[in-house]
């Protein structure tokens, strides 16, 4: 009857069937896969905007400016999404092009008077103050020479040349946007100190964080 | 191919070591920080566009304008506001709070009945106005109203419903506005007294907190930043007389101290050296007051009210030199005063040429009343609601079957709150309008929720003290938080139930026909302006009742060695409001700790009473008694023990619930000499080691 021993004597041992380095490596090879392929998709759904919104269209057919939908209210605050009201300015009765998105806009949130639960790809949590009126062209262009769609597309996504919405990735445990901007990406502008000497705009906690 | 232990281990360090190299824990790590400011009880700001109404508070006494912010359609902040005359620029403590008060934990929240087991059921408003139709009914001409709105024409409505069911019963709760109209019927007068402050060149505010609780209270702060430029010369004197150095006090240019309750004698003794010095008065019983005042030479007064006779010659002096100097008289807690400390600060006014003078008092005209059957102010001021609950209390008049209170405390806010929580038990039915879940409502059968000023159509009609005629609206700056409806429009429903002919179906009426009555016009006041007039009604035959102001003084009560003073701070609230949450850090650490509040006395008080900062004392006197800590205070007469009000609820939330202890229950109500008005501006009080 062979002997039971913790460690056969024989030098033919499991660890050394399984031995080396080949179980460490399979973890390690198993554990990059799970974190850079299958992570991100576990972490993040995917969701698609109400409406296939065509900022293309506007910006380069229309020609039109980001700031004719996304513009400061008469007290300076920054209205951010347009309503569905002030779209209604121009899809009112009939759709203006082929889109049939443009038609279902119409048709579903016009027509209803409902506003169209947008999805933020740059929304930042409340305890970031950000002013769109600091950063602004007048602010900027002291030293950049930035168009409007330049300018907007440093922080958010240059959706205008975009003829489709991007999906939106939300994160499932903060419930925040994937794009949405973290601190080390504000300080791309903040920390440098070509910055602070022409804008003033500090580094300092108490800039964005009231 | 089995996997043994040591297999499995290798593989777990690689995939740790794996995962250390990945996004994984880094990402989870911050993921997780940012998770937790999405926990539900962390407020989230809403974003919309700004956008500001111009309104006045219902909740502050002082009827402070102010405008409310508005981020989309939702109120975030009241605001001074620099063009509405009752705000002028400034604030109270209150009026800012009253935005976070709509979302207050102590809003009653839906119709509430009083059931048999003392819990409360919650009730559909169709059962609840059926319940008190079927009470009111039932009641007859045995009802009683109880107002807390001193402004609005409510008041009209409320006595109006009395009087259409048989009832004189109406009563307002008590304020420095019935002595003043009383005051001023007895003296033959028209209108109501108005203080023109901000012409003044010399305001002495005798036992007035004007700067803190009495009259509107911002235009009187106005007139004191105007004249009181900084880093330049003051162009106006303010001196405050009274026992405790108040915010009015410090504030002041300078401050007499002199004792509580002895403001008419005061008065008296600033008399006593006018009339020396050759002012007179044409009045048919001047001689007769003459004759009065020469008893309260400075000495006398430095006797009885403590003021060192050089100081009030100094003051007098001053007065006669001023060019419009005015004289306000009241309570420092703003209650509790006779009618003859109204008639002698106006007698005052009279020697010195200031009555019906730009700077000083004015007789102010009040529009007429919009609801025929209903009483108007100086209807209102003859009804006095302590003396009527105490003969109630004492069995003198029998209990009515029913009793309506709107916006009103008394369980809480009257002198001797035992006693008047005794009468809530002889009357079987009581309803309560209130926004607040208050002491008298938990002493109710029925409880109605009733909006907030910043959630009803209302008005303030001319609040006293205000130098000119004002009529101005409350408007709702937001739907009603909770399931209210407004009283007025419950009440009229009702009316219209029971036969009451009240000529008007909705409040919205009432208040046009009265803004009509005011001379304004209504679209313009929809739109957020206001109306003012500086009219004054004439007077003739002006008499100053030496006789009334002689027995006053003869009888009046005497506080024994040691008295004390309470000291009204709006910031702690009103018995509507109790202390606002938003509030609770503007309280002193040594005014309130955790639950004990602290009084004040002087270091010579103190020593005599043998106790030291911090102790715990017991206050009492034959009214009740009240525990609290001391606090040495220099600023605080001798003999003199100053107590805050507005601490001590029973009812309303943590934030007030068992905070401090109720002044109240050591004001002891006497009754003037010479009216029979009730006053409770004089307490003695015993002090021990508790």
């Amino acid at each position: 009857m062979e002997e039971m021993l913790l460690h056969p004597a024989d030098g033919n041992s499991t660890s050394r069937q399984f031995g080396g380095a080949a179980p460490f490596f399979v973890g390690l090879v198993v554990a990059l896969i799970f974190g850079w392929w299958a992570f991100p998709g576990m972490l993040y759904s995917e969701n698609e905007q109400p409406i296939d919104f065509n900022h293309k269209v506007h910006i380069q057919d229309a020609e039109m400016e980001c700031s004719a939908c996304h513009y400061f209210r008469e007290d300076g605050t920054f209205a951010g999404l347009p309503t569905t009201e002030s779209c209604a300015e121009c899809h009112s009765d009939e759709p203006l092009g082929e889109d049939p998105e443009e038609a279902r806009f119409i048709k579903e949130y016009v027509e209803t008077g409902k506003e169209v639960k947008w999805y933020v790809y740059q929304k930042q949590p409340d305890n970031v103050f950000f002013s769109h009126a600091a950063h602004s062209l007048e602010s900027c262009n002291n030293c950049h020479d930035f168009s409007e769609v330049e300018l907007c597309s440093q922080c958010h996504i240059d959706v205008a040349n975009m003829d489709k919405t991007p999906t939106y990735y939300e994160n499932k445990l903060t419930t925040y946007s994937k794009q949405t901007m973290k601190m080390w990406q504000c300080e791309r502008c903040h920390a440098h100190p070509e910055h602070f000497g022409v804008t003033r705009s500090s580094n300092a906690c108490f800039v964005c964080h009231k | 191919m089995a996997v043994d232990r040591r297999g499995f281990l290798k593989f777990v360090a690689g995939a740790t070591t794996g995962v250390l190299a990945t996004p994984v824990p880094w990402k989870l790590l911050d993921d997780a920080s940012i998770w937790t400011q999405n926990w539900s009880w962390i407020p989230r700001n809403v974003d919309g566009e700004n956008s500001y109404i111009s309104t006045i508070s219902k909740l502050c006494p002082s009827a402070a304008g102010m405008k409310i912010r508005l981020v989309g359609n939702r109120p975030v902040r009241a605001l001074p506001d620099d063009n509405h005359p009752l705000s002028m620029g400034g604030i109270t403590a209150l009026a800012a709070a009253e935005v976070q008060l709509m979302y207050s934990p102590s809003r009653v929240k839906r119709p509430l009945k009083h059931s048999g087991d003392g819990a409360y059921v919650a009730i559909s408003w169709e059962e609840a106005e059926k319940m008190l139709k079927e009470n009111l009914r039932r009641a007859g001409s045995k009802v009683a109203y109880v107002s807390g709105d001193e402004t609005g024409t409510i008041n009209e409505l409320l006595s109006g419903m009395a009087k259409a069911s048989g009832s004189e019963d109406f009563y307002m709760m008590p304020s420095e506005v019935q002595p003043a109209a009383l005051a001023f019927a007895n003296m033959n007068g028209k209108g109501q007294l108005g203080y023109d402050i901000e012409n003044s060149d010399y305001v002495f505010a005798i036992g007035a907190n004007i700067l803190e609780s009495w009259g509107t209270v911002l235009r009187n702060r106005a007139a004191f930043k105007n004249t009181h430029p900084a880093g330049e010369k003051p162009t106006a004197t303010f001196v405050y007389a009274g026992p405790v150095q108040s915010n009015t006090a410090a504030g002041a240019d300078e401050w007499l101290p002199a004792k509580s309750g002895a403001e008419a004698i005061v008065a008296m003794g600033i008399a006593n050296l006018l009339i020396k010095s050759g002012a007179t008065i044409d009045a048919p019983d001047f001689a007769e007051f003459k004759e009065l005042a020469a008893l309260y030479t400075p000495q006398k007064v430095a006797t009885l009210a403590g003021v060192a006779p050089a100081k009030l010659k100094a003051i007098a002096a001053a007065l006669s030199k001023a060019q419009n100097p005015v004289v306000l008289t009241g309570s420092e807690f703003g209650q509790g005063t006779g009618v003859a400390t109204v008639l002698a600060g106006t007698a005052v006014n009279m020697l010195l040429g200031s009555f019906g003078r730009e700077g000083g008092v004015k007789a102010l005209p009040l529009a007429p009343k919009v609801i025929a059957s209903g009483m108007d102010r100086s209807e209102i001021a003859q009804k006095d609601l302590v003396a009527y609950l105490s003969r109630l209390n004492a069995g003198k008049v029998s209990a009515p079957k029913a009793m309506v209170f709107y916006e009103a405390n008394p369980v809480y806010g009257l002198p001797q709150p035992a006693a008047m929580s005794k009468v809530m038990h002889k009357v079987p039915f009581k309803v309560a309008f209130t926004s607040f879940l208050d002491e008298t409502a938990k002493a109710c059968d029925l409880i109605l929720p009733t909006p907030l000023g910043l959630e009803r159509f209302d008005d303030v009609e001319t609040p006293y003290g205000i130098g000119q005629a004002f009529y101005g609206l409350a408007r709702p700056v937001a739907p009603c938080a909770v399931d209210g409806k407004p009283a007025a429009d419950v009440l009229l429903g009702v009316a219209g139930q029971l036969n009451m002919d009240l000529g008007f179906a909705t409040f919205e009426e009432v208040l046009q026909a009265k803004a009509e009555a005011a001379g304004a016009d209504w679209d313009s006041l929809m739109e957020g302006e206001f109306f003012t007039s500086d009219a004054v009604v004439e007077q003739s035959g002006l008499r100053l009742c030496a006789g009334i102001i002689g027995k006053a003084l003869a009888s009046a009560p005497k506080a024994g060695k040691l008295s004390i003073a309470p000291v009204q701070k709006l910031n702690i609230g009103t018995p509507n409001t109790a202390i606002p949450p938003y509030n609770n850090k503007t309280i002193r650490r040594w005014e309130l700790q955790k639950n004990e509040m602290y009084v004040a006395m002087n270091g010579a008080t103190a020593r005599e009473l043998g106790v030291v900062k911090h102790d715990r004392i017991k206050l009492s006197n034959s009214s009740g008694s009240i525990q609290a800590r001391v606090n040495i205070f220099e600023g605080v007469m001798p003999n003199t023990i100053a107590v805050l009000m507005g601490f001590g609820h029973t009812a309303f939330d943590k934030f007030s619930k068992g905070k401090g202890e109720n002044v109240m229950e050591l004001l002891t109500v006497g009754y003037e000499a010479g009216t029979g008005q009730s006053v409770w501006n004089v307490a003695g009080v015993n002090v021990s080691k508790a």
